[in-house]
């Protein structure tokens, strides 16, 4: 057989180039999602990837420019009026919220509040292509500061979680997702929780909170900071239904998220690192040094007046 | 010595058509479209040019593309979509063996029963990928994505009349 002529000689039959390749993907899948061992793979690709998706994007962001170009007097106005407005109303909650740091800081002797975090802005460049997870692509990646972990935040609270991390870019999941978990308290009464991703139409789910609980519609949970990865005191959630169905030990309580989780263009990512829940002496040393680094720099704080 | 010419007069028309460059050109173009902002019911309907020009190209120059470049370009697709790593990989590779083993009945076909054929291929790769993506805990996706294979094959004739229109001029040019 070895002496055919080299019009016939074509290497492994299809089959058995099938086998192999086949074989090497699901190899890949059982990689990636147990072991998450692909991960610098998947930023080595999207590197690669980074020219076709940016040349594929240009046509929107033109569009875009050129539709900022052509905005009417009326919705600027409009706007501005709007904005003007949200000022007037974060001002007085920043006052009183400076009343209570006051207070807080006093009581609990802490050196600093969830708001001091340093952070950067980053544009949400597309809400992901994938139909069955909530996730969207920011346009800040490792050469920004950003690693796995990060909270990602907007004027009203908790958006999500960075989760992969590009050279020039990053993705970020929703706290919608199915299975995002984020640790939370109630406002009201200190009452831990943890907030689960419904999955599917922008809603999120408290569970295992006993049918006896004192949760009512209308109540706001906040980030506890119990996990090391939210700061503590950061808006998550709204409950919108609570359910005490008599044949069951918990209650069924669904929320909204209380930050705009589809409707902002940019958002801000927390770029504290995150560090597993550490002893007080030294959270406060690791606190410290971070504090005059990040005056200058600072891109915004929309808290401040 | 090198062998002998052995190919029969039909063969002509199944003989690998054009220059790399063109290969080249048509996988970056696809790869461009397939990474356009798609969102929502566009998205669900979105044809996956990348898929299309795998097939055409493992049908009309099986020497040059194969299931190596469906496993590389599948990857990529996973990336860019930010689905689990391997599950377009598998999808294209099951999709291009089918075209592979299918090629010469495929050729022989005119138009509507090549896009029937491609139909098929890429109703395949797509049940394999969902098929692939639930079993990794995704859970069953709907059968909302068995919706793109059809506007995939939809583009199939186009896009062959466009990729095989350089190859005719070339043979036109090179008679006389």
């Amino acid at each position: 057989m070895g002496e055919a002529p080299a019009f016939f000689h074509r290497g492994p039959s299809p089959l058995a180039r099938f086998a192999f390749f086949g074989l090497l993907s699901v190899a890949a899948m059982i990689a990636d999602h147990r072991f998450g061992l692909l991960d610098t793979a998947r930023v080595g690709i999207s590197a690669a990837m980074l020219p076709i998706q940016t040349a594929a994007l240009a046509p929107a962001t033109v569009a875009e420019v050129v539709g900022d170009r052509f905005t009417d007097q009326a919705s600027l106005l409009r706007e501005n009026e709007e904005l003007r407005e949200r000022l007037l109303a974060y001002a007085a909650a920043a006052q009183e919220a400076q009343l209570l740091r006051a207070e807080n800081e006093r009581l609990l002797g802490l050196a600093a509040a969830p708001v001091d975090q340093p952070g950067t802005i980053a544009r949400i460049v597309s809400t992901g292509r994938n139909p069955f997870a909530r996730k969207v692509l920011l346009d800040k990646g490792v050469t920004h500061g950003l690693q796995p972990g990060m909270p990602v935040v907007d004027v009203d609270g908790v958006i999500g979680q960075v989760t992969g991390v590009g050279a020039l870019g990053s993705e970020a999941t929703l706290i919608t997702e199915k299975g995002q978990l984020v640790p939370v308290m109630m406002v009201r009464n200190g009452l831990r929780a943890v907030v689960e991703g419904a999955g599917a139409a922008g809603r999120l789910n408290l569970p295992h909170i006993p049918a006896s609980a004192d949760v009512r519609e209308g109540d706001l949970f906040v980030t506890s900071g119990i996990d090391g990865v939210y700061p503590p005191g950061l808006a998550v959630a709204r409950v919108t239904v609570v359910d005490r169905n008599v044949d069951s030990m918990f209650a069924r309580i669904s929320a909204l998220p209380a930050s705009g989780v589809s409707n902002h263009r940019y958002v801000r990512v927390l770029t504290a690192t995150p560090t597993p829940a550490a002893p007080e002496p030294a959270a406060s040393a690791r606190r410290e040094p971070a504090r005059p680094g990040r005056a200058p720099g600072r891109p915004t704080a929309p808290r401040k007046p | 010595m090198k062998p002998a010419d052995l190919t029969p007069v039909s063969r002509d028309a199944l003989r690998a058509p054009s220059g790399a460059l063109l290969v080249v050109l048509s996988f970056i173009v696809a790869l461009l479209f397939n990474s356009l902002p798609w969102s929502g019911w566009a998205l669900a309907l979105r044809p996956d040019l990348v898929l299309l020009a795998l097939l055409f190209w493992s049908l009309h120059a099986p020497g040059r593309v194969g299931q190596a470049l469906a496993f590389a370009l599948g990857l990529a697709m996973d990336v860019s979509d930010s689905m689990l790593l391997g599950q377009h990989a598998l999808g294209y590779v099951a999709a291009t063996f089918g075209a592979q083993v299918l090629r010469v009945r495929v050729l022989a076909f005119g138009a509507v029963e090549q896009t029937l054929h491609v139909l098929g291929l890429a109703t395949v790769a797509t049940a394999t990928a969902a098929m692939a993506a639930g079993l990794a805990g995704g859970g069953f996706p709907g059968w909302l994505p068995l919706l793109a294979p059809f506007t995939t094959a939809a583009c199939w004739a186009p896009l062959s009349a466009v990729l095989l229109s350089p190859r005719l001029r070339r043979r036109r040019a090179a008679i006389p």
